[in-house]
């Protein structure tokens, strides 16, 4: 096998762990695609060091991590400001919005279990960035909370509070599919 | 619901979520990135990745440089002046006076040159970088304390 098949079947072998990564954390699969582009590229440039290493996914994963937060403070860091003028607003509405575009495209409770993850993918995807990234680093990546507030460069508490927030958020959809089991 | 109860039945939803498959443009696109990049000019590359031929023809061509520009400064000093003499002279004809005037003050400033600013010229490069860093390291921390460091809230 050569470097190329080899790198090939690296990248065959990790693409939706690194992509599932990167849209959950983003919220958005185009800008998670060219993250993974990103991530596997400087993966090739190591390759030789990582391509055969059992620490390979982990590598990949705390890349994608560092890769999806510095692209979210380089390319959104303006949100900040509107984010925090319309929490008061937003944190109100946004479980009913999140679970009227979940509950648009499904009439009954007798929805299918596939349908109800695309669904729940669909309201994390929703939730705006400073419950997202929390969340999806607590639920998905393992992190403590503490972790997290390192990470962000926020407090403990705001932490905390926006994880809470973004499940309160999830709520009625998972209690939703929940009760459809 | 109690917090400690929603955050386990949202752990548990969230994890029997499997992952998000990869779009399938995501393979060719990795891969016409890694030929583009394996395939780029041996001068968009690393110094050290380099042909030895052209390392070794930068190097020279950096040290020409820099003797040229230590060469250049007295000469181009010694031009100035010499014009200076020339044109003051040239311009005022047989004022003497005026010309010799102009040469003290061409002398002083040379002189002043060599003894105070000359030795100058390095500390004060090193002072406009080091203002140059602080600059930076004040533009970072006002960005981290007006954006926040990585997510927004």
């Amino acid at each position: 096998m050569t470097d190329a098949d080899a790198f090939e079947a690296f990248v065959r072998r990790y693409q939706d762990m690194v992509f599932g990564t990167a849209v959950r954390l983003l919220g958005s699969p185009v800008e998670a695609e060219d993250v993974a582009q990103t991530v596997f590229l400087r993966a090739f440039q190591r390759f030789s060091e990582i391509g055969s290493s059992p620490a390979a996914a982990g590598w990949l994963k705390t890349v994608t991590r560092h890769a999806c937060l510095n692209h979210l403070s380089r390319y959104r860091a303006r949100w900040r400001f509107f984010s925090e003028l319309e929490r008061a607003d937003r944190d109100d509405s946004e479980p009913d919005a999140i679970a009227t575009m979940a509950s648009k495209n499904s009439p009954t409770l007798e929805l299918e279990q596939a349908e109800q993850r695309e669904q729940l993918e669909e309201a994390i995807r929703l939730l705006p960035d400073h419950q997202r990234v929390p969340l999806v680093l607590f639920h998905f990546e393992d992190a403590s909370y503490q972790e997290i507030a390192a990470l962000l460069g926020v407090s403990l508490g705001k932490v905390k509070t926006d994880i809470h927030r973004g499940r309160e958020a999830l709520k009625k959809h998972l209690t939703t599919a929940h009760a459809s089991r | 619901m109690h917090p400690a109860d929603l955050e386990q039945l949202v752990h548990r939803e969230l994890r029997q979520l499997p992952t998000p498959a990869a779009p399938r443009t995501l393979l060719p696109h990795v891969l016409a990135a890694v030929r583009q990049w394996t395939e780029r000019p041996w001068y968009a590359r690393a110094w050290l990745t380099w042909p030895r031929a052209w390392q070794a023809a930068s190097i020279a061509a950096l040290i020409v440089l820099l003797a040229g520009c230590a060469m250049l400064v007295p000469g181009a000093e010694a031009v100035a002046s010499r014009g200076a003499s020339a044109s003051v002279s040239g311009a005022l004809g047989d004022v003497v006076g005026m010309a010799q005037r102009a040469q003290m003050v061409v002398n002083a400033t040379r002189v002043l040159w060599r003894a105070l600013l000359e030795p100058l010229v390095a500390r004060a490069f090193a002072l406009v970088v080091l203002l140059c860093l602080a600059c930076a390291a004040c533009g970072a921390a006002l960005n981290h304390v007006a954006f926040g460091r990585t997510v927004p809230s």
